[in-house]
């Protein structure tokens, strides 16, 4: 098989698989988008984000995408009256999660087309070899 | 007569190989469209590549780069500033399709030629098809 091809195959595949992990963190942030602490003024769920670096694999001729970092967004919590709450402090506020939905529904349509821009590559790729190796018939 | 059937063959041969780098270099690009500060590349055009004997020797394009020994042919950074998003990436994923799709479609005509010729050839022994 031609390595130039296989290559962006892996490449390709790798950006997928990135753009996969993406989805799940979009996942994780708006599922606890609700998800206060516990105990009087305890911190509640923190957006999580994101950050994607190219990598060149051990044999120094594939660069694939891997995921950098997933770090937590340091943002304002904001807060809300509601001294009912087990996690509401003393005046009686409780923090709630950096999460905004629409930021996430954003994210995910993003991620969501480069997943689509990969899976183009590929096919495109796997035509190319398909048409290669019918040079043989 | 000769010559020239040959000349068609190698042709076509480095033609597919330029497609074929051109896609790695492409995928590569799409892979790495949300990776902040990355720059898109490409590979030079087929008939600067067919001017030059020895395809091994990178390009540099600016003085940062590397002399590298790789074999997969030159590659050369965008050569104007392209839109950046605030981090930096400068692809543009649908460009960037479309240079697949031409690609692809390169590669297509080029294995029809080939597959054209050596049918040619097939003929010419006396073998069907």
């Amino acid at each position: 098989m031609s390595p130039e091809l296989t290559r962006s195959l892996t490449i390709s595949a790798s950006g997928m698989n990135a753009q996969t992990t993406r989805l799940r963190v979009i996942a994780e942030n708006l599922a606890n988008q609700d998800t206060t602490g516990t105990s009087p003024g305890a911190d509640p769920y923190r957006r999580k984000t994101i950050t994607f670096a190219n990598q060149v694999d051990a044999a120094g001729r594939t660069d694939t995408v891997t995921v950098k970092e997933i770090g937590q967004d340091k943002g304002d919590l904001p807060l809300r009256y509601d001294p009912s709450n087990p996690a509401a402090n003393a005046q009686g506020y409780v923090k709630l999660p950096n999460v905004n939905s629409f930021t996430e529904m954003m994210d995910m349509r993003e991620a969501q087309r480069s997943y689509n821009a990969n899976l183009a590559v590929m096919q495109a790729t796997r035509g190319m070899l398909n048409r290669t190796i019918e040079l043989l018939k | 007569m000769e010559r020239t059937q040959i000349g068609i063959f190698d042709l076509a041969r480095r033609r597919m190989a330029w497609a074929e780098q051109r896609q790695a270099v492409l995928a590569k690009n799409i892979a790495n469209a949300n990776t902040p500060k990355f720059q898109p590349a490409d590979v030079p055009d087929f008939a600067r590549t067919l001017s030059r004997t020895s395809m091994a020797e990178p390009l540099r394009t600016q003085p940062n780069h590397m002399g590298g020994t790789d074999p997969g042919g030159a590659r050369i950074a965008a050569g104007r500033p392209r839109t950046h998003s605030p981090d930096g990436n400068a692809v543009v994923l649908d460009q960037q399709l479309m240079k697949v799709a031409d690609t692809e479609t390169t590669q297509a005509l080029t294995t029809s030629i080939y597959k054209k010729y050596m049918g040619l050839f097939s003929i010419a022994l006396g073998r069907a098809g």
